[in-house]
């Protein structure tokens, strides 16, 4: 599958702080790229240069070929932004949201009557065509951000945490949204703190920390390359905290995981063998690792070198 | 050459756009938009003109007497030219980028900032020339009732002589719209640039400025030029040297401050 979008050697830096540092990115068509990070990661920062909100300090942006920073008339055309925030028109009702953002882009839409028609049908939107969007409920305005990032037929879609704030059911919905956008071919960007929205609905996954990429692939993958195929959860109890930290930080390089009573330290088989063995007297499970888990060790390490430069 | 590159803009489909979206929403809400600059000048033409007026009676004005309210109705007009459009960019403008996020739902699109810019410049500019419509329709009309006495023929072409000098008082009203840290800083613009601003330019009452460096601010001041060219035009014999004046200050405002507003809304939206 030949790359929609590649980005190369990405950085930004907002005064002293580099925010994002000499990231690549690849995204297929048709397929879902999953960016993922704990706060501070770089990951909004990305997507701002990716849609052409930012100018990288240094990198290049390529869509099918094409350089951004040289076609950025034609290519912003391409281009479907939704936004983690509600930056809907409230001066005009829905139907007319998608009617003025269509009036946004060249060339002009052969049939704006009948694209407009066709997305109020296609998010389920047609009874509430003539309402501002602030009657909405927060699931059907999220509907609306995105009908009305795709009123141009983009190629590639950007959605920066696109199920942020909603109820379970309005997550399925964006969730289903997202999937049919993919069958038809669109190549889809998204950030989210949702881990099980990232595994469910990407194809690929990049974790930022601190703008760089520290792991790419499937969400097993990169569960299996930076946290070890097992997680054991132990109880926390005052009496062996010490020695447990002391084990954990000896054996794995970093420091384990504490989740209200419960340490949670990621093991590979040979260790969790050797843990078994140390830590005989305590009662502990074992369970697979997830994204969760991941974004424990990535903010823990921020964490800890945050503490080692004061 | 930098007027290329602002030309190019301005006549851009996207600073079109961008006028299109502002003037479609004042349309939906022409009833309410209409009303208050209909009866502001009423309530002004009342207030200073024949309450006022009537204390100040008959004024000097180049060499020739004239009523008070016939040589303020002109300075209404060109308080209006200037004081919607500083407002249209100062507080909607504001509102805009702020609060609705307008701009930023825009700016994922394939319109950039500085067609925002131009095209909310544009849009106050012309907010200006409707609403000094408006005044010069209520003028007409005190003008048949023979509450004032001026050259009615003249009244169709101000709005459209206002035009130029709008752009460049929202220019100037933008640059604030930058820089102020919340809605409620809005007061110094408005209370120590806007307001002052207006009445000491020959708008209601003539400002008689010996000072050699005060009586070149006044020259380099475009609402100035602009109350006196109305005054030329309605109570005077026709164009005089101010239309000159006009067309020069007004440009080289729109120069500065066009420029000033562009560099400071990039730095305030995109925050680079």
């Amino acid at each position: 599958m030949s790359d929609i979008l590649v980005a190369r050697g990405l950085v930004k830096s907002y005064g002293d702080k580099r925010v994002v540092d000499g990231l690549d990115l690849n995204l297929g068509a048709g397929s879902v790229l999953g960016l993922l990070g704990p706060n501070g990661a770089g990951k909004t920062t990305t997507l701002r240069m990716l849609y052409g909100f930012a100018e990288p300090d240094a990198g290049e942006i390529r869509y099918d070929g094409k350089l951004l920073s040289e076609h950025r008339d034609e290519l912003k055309g391409w281009i479907g932004v939704c936004t983690q925030h509600d930056t809907l028109d409230h001066d005009f009702s829905v139907e007319q949201n998608l009617r003025v953002y269509a009036s946004y882009f060249r060339p002009k839409l052969p049939d704006v009557n009948r694209r407009v028609a066709e997305l109020l049908d296609t998010f389920g939107l047609r009874e509430f065509a003539k309402q501002p969007p602030r009657e909405l409920s927060g699931g059907f305005q999220r509907r609306l951000m995105i009908a009305r990032s795709i009123v141009q037929q983009p190629r590639v879609l950007f959605m920066d945490e696109p199920t942020t704030g909603l109820d379970p059911a309005a997550r399925v919905d964006v969730w289903r949204l997202v999937a049919s956008l993919r069958a038809q071919g669109m190549a889809i960007v998204l950030t989210t703190h949702y881990m099980d929205e990232a595994e469910r609905l990407s194809d690929a996954i990049t974790v930022l920390s601190r703008g760089k990429a520290v792991a790419r692939g499937t969400p097993r993958e990169i569960l299996g390359e930076v946290l070890g195929e097992h997680v054991a959860v132990v109880e926390a109890t005052d009496a062996d905290a010490d020695a447990l930290q002391a084990w954990v930080r000896a054996h794995t390089g970093n420091p384990p995981a504490r989740v209200l009573d419960e340490w949670q330290i990621p093991l590979s088989g040979s260790q969790l063998a050797a843990f078994s063995q140390a830590f005989a007297h305590c009662r502990f499970t074992v369970r697979q690792p997830t994204l969760d888990d991941l974004f424990l060790r990535l903010a823990i390490d921020v964490q800890h070198d945050t503490e080692e430069s004061r | 050459m930098i007027w290329h590159p602002y030309l190019r803009d301005l006549a851009d489909w996207r600073t079109r756009a961008v006028f299109e979206r502002n003037a479609q929403v004042y349309l939906r809400n022409w009833r309410t938009a209409f009303l208050p600059p209909a009866l502001e000048p009423i309530v002004s033409l009342l207030a200073f003109g024949i309450g006022l007026g009537a204390y100040v009676g008959a004024m000097k004005w180049q060499g020739r007497s004239v009523d008070y309210i016939s040589y303020m109705a002109p300075g209404l007009i060109a308080q209006t030219v200037f004081a919607t459009p500083f407002f249209e960019s100062l507080y909607s403008s504001y509102v805009r980028m702020f609060y609705q996020k307008t701009w930023d739902g825009i700016l994922a699109t394939q319109v950039e900032l500085r067609h925002i810019v131009w095209g909310e410049i544009t849009w106050a500019s012309a907010r200006g020339v409707m609403n000094a419509g408006i005044v010069c329709v209520v003028l007409a009309v005190a003008n048949a009732l023979g509450v004032l006495h001026i050259h009615t023929q003249w009244l169709v072409a101000l709005p459209l002589i206002g035009f130029l000098a709008g752009w460049c008082f929202a220019a100037f009203g933008l640059c604030f719209t930058a820089i102020v840290p919340s809605i409620d800083h809005m007061n110094y613009p408005m209370f120590l640039v806007g307001i002052p601003l207006g009445l000491v330019s020959n708008t209601y009452f003539p400002v008689d400025i010996h000072n050699v460096w005060l009586s070149a601010a006044m020259h380099a001041n475009p609402i100035y030029h602009l109350a006196e060219l109305y005054r030329a035009l309605l109570i005077g014999d026709g164009p005089d040297v101010h239309l000159l004046w006009l067309a020069g200050t007004s440009a080289g405002w729109l120069l500065i401050f066009g420029t000033a507003a562009q560099v400071l809304v990039h730095r305030r939206v995109l925050g680079d």
